[in-house]
């Protein structure tokens, strides 16, 4: 969803009109913390990320530990539900909710980690292509669309399933997958900003041009496109789920939603809580960077538009 | 008629480079990944001298260029190649155990195994976006037509919820749910019909997030035309104006929009979902080639899918410009 509309406002954006003084991306801030959905999602996306990353901390209690005796839990209100494992256990006996928070961490890591990196090379290759023109931009171009006519499945699972999959590649996948939109919407953008008459000013002066790229325009179109990136970390989650689903993700004994959704399968009819909680979980602190991301969005296009 | 002529040529000879890259990339990576095919094909228990001799009858010594070019000409005559692993029943062979060469007769012809799976896929792709369809629609068409309303707000809020839906959660859960618990729909493989319709109604979850937002945008921009005006001039009703202008003029838009984002989407997402569900489709067949490291086999689809991507591309924007002459080719 983020490539169309990213990719829609595009031709929009010329005719940027703010007030004078404050930049596109304070404003989309402004607006978007006067939406509910913003400040809901906000919260409950604090909560989760303080809870996942202070949780295995604070807590005695072991991820990939397992306790014979304490197998198939089920989770808190249910009869037969025991302290402290308030999303009941797997098969194995590890609490689930330590493993859900942990997953979530994992994600959180990869999802955050790859939108950084694909949003840098996307914009550095967009920015360079928009600037320079001609040769540059056709042939950049052309290696964005051959990118883009690549399934992100199909990519995935050749390089990952053929290799032994690590943090480190799950990213890697994930940022070429993901770099060709982020170089789109920068190139169209700078390309009417290249026209612009702080550019010709800087020229002028004798700037370089990776000074005007660095210094002057990236400053002026990348914190829009950054702030509506969050929607694509919700999107890289859900692919590292995937990928750990189909067993190509960080592997076991990590937990992962991939992995533990995946595992609880083979138990569905006895203990469905196993995968049905930490999916739960996930698709919880996926709609809160939802939230957050769409009202930013939101508050984009109204600024773009001039409406509201 | 010459520029349609002209564009179309032109979109295609981008189109063929295009995929030429994307079949030289997983060749490569194919053949620079650690691990020997041919210790797949003839199975771990062959003489390494057999081995060696039948690695070179078949090429695979050879430079990856080379062995590339030879792929291209077999290519070039629709020669797809012999899977490593399945025999022509079907099965997997699991390495040839006592055979001490490699017959690629005895395996099945990659366009064999997918021409199979292609069918399965078909019909749940299209089940899938008949159900986007349905879900879609409506909802969008309240949403647009009510822009800046309570109608637009919860579509919002739908879109919203289906995008924070991971599909492989949806699938367990549908399958718990409505095959586990109420025995009201098959779930796990195929054996009829009915077993599509739990995986097209994933599919139709996720396509539909995209597509609600998509349709009530394109509608909410077509109202404020002048022809709606007009319209109302000339003693138009309102259900009328909608249907022969807002719709109309909408679906230049969301055709753009189901070319590019929905294949794209559709493709990886009935992987996913082949998976989940066992779905003998084209899914499967490549993650389990992936798994089977059967490597004519995977980049054969690799290499179809960007081809569908590239035609879908080239299909969607000649049909916008002829739909709508204003557009530039």
């Amino acid at each position: 969803m983020t490539a169309v509309n990213l990719a829609a406002d595009s031709a929009a954006d010329t005719a940027v009109s703010h007030p004078k003084g404050t930049s596109l991306g304070a404003n989309m801030l402004r607006l978007a913390w006067r939406s509910m959905d913003f400040r809901i999602g906000l919260f409950v996306f604090g909560l989760l990320i303080t809870l996942s990353v202070i949780g295995p901390f604070v807590s005695n209690i072991s991820a990939t530990q397992f306790h014979i005796m304490e197998r198939f839990l089920p989770p808190f209100p249910m009869v037969g539900s025991r302290w402290p494992h308030i999303f009941g256990t797997d098969e194995l006996g590890r609490d689930l909710f330590m493993r859900s928070l942990i997953g979530l961490r994992n994600a959180l890591a990869i999802g955050v980690t790859s939108v950084i990196g694909m949003f840098t090379l996307g914009c550095a290759v967009g920015l360079v292509a928009g600037y320079f023109g001609r040769w540059t931009d056709i042939i950049l171009m052309r290696l964005t669309d051959a990118q883009m006519s690549i399934p992100v499945i199909i990519m995935a699972i050749t390089i990952l399933g053929v290799s032994r999959p690590t943090p480190a590649s799950v990213v890697a996948v994930l940022v070429l997958a993901g770099w060709p939109v982020y170089a789109r919407v920068t190139r169209s953008v700078g390309l009417a900003e290249r026209q612009k008459e702080y550019v010709r000013a800087a020229k002028i002066l004798g700037a370089s041009d990776i000074r005007i790229m660095l210094l002057h325009i990236a400053p002026n179109i990348l914190p829009p496109i950054a702030f509506v990136a969050v929607l694509d970390i919700a999107r890289m989650m859900i692919f590292e789920a995937i990928f750990g689903f189909i067993g190509i993700g960080i592997q076991p004994p990590t937990p992962t939603f991939g992995t533990i959704i995946a595992s609880g399968t083979q138990y569905l009819i006895n203990a469905w809580w196993i995968t049905a909680i930490p999916g739960l979980l996930l698709a919880i602190s996926l709609g809160s960077i939802n939230l957050v991301g769409g009202a930013l969005e939101r508050a984009r296009n109204q600024l773009l538009q001039g409406i509201g | 008629m010459i520029f349609a002529l002209n564009f179309l040529l032109r979109r295609l000879a981008q189109g063929a480079v295009i995929v030429f890259l994307v079949a030289f990339l997983v060749f490569t990576l194919l053949r620079v990944v650690p691990g020997d095919p041919i210790r797949i094909i003839l199975g771990p228990m062959t003489p390494p001298s057999v081995m060696e001799q039948t690695a070179r009858e078949l090429g695979l010594r050879d430079p990856i260029p080379i062995q590339f070019v030879h792929y291209l000409e077999q290519l070039a005559k629709g020669n797809l190649g012999h899977s490593f692993i399945r025999s022509r029943q079907g099965g997997s062979t699991g390495g040839s155990r006592g055979l001490t060469t490699f017959e690629s007769q005895n395996r099945a012809a990659v366009s064999t195994l997918i021409l199979n799976a292609l069918p399965y896929s078909l019909q749940l792709a299209a089940l899938g976006i008949g159900f986007t369809i349905l879900i879609a629609f409506p909802i969008g068409l309240a949403a647009g037509l009510n822009a800046g309303r309570w109608p637009e707000k919860l579509a919002l809020y739908i879109s919203s919820a289906f995008v924070s839906l991971p599909n492989i959660w949806l699938g367990v859960v549908f399958i718990l749910l409505f095959s586990a618990r109420a025995g009201w729909l098959p779930a796990i493989g195929y054996k009829g019909f009915s077993y599509t319709i739990l995986p097209a109604l994933v599919l139709a979850v996720e396509l539909s997030a995209v597509a609600i937002r998509a349709i009530s945008v394109a509608i909410a921009n077509a109202l404020i035309e002048n022809y709606v005006d007009v319209g109302r001039v000339r003693g138009l009703s309102r259900w009328q104006i909608i249907r022969r202008h807002v719709v109309r003029n909408a679906s230049i838009p969301l055709l753009n929009l189901f070319g590019v984002q929905v294949i794209g989407m559709l493709l990886g997402s009935l992987f996913v979902v082949e998976y989940i569900f066992n779905y003998p489709g084209i899914g499967l067949l490549t993650i389990n080639a992936v798994f089977e490291r059967d490597f004519p086999v995977i980049q054969a689809i690799a290499i179809l899918a960007s081809a569908i991507l590239v035609l879908v591309n080239i299909i969607v924007d000649f049909v916008a410009t002829n739909v709508d002459r204003r557009l530039q080719y």
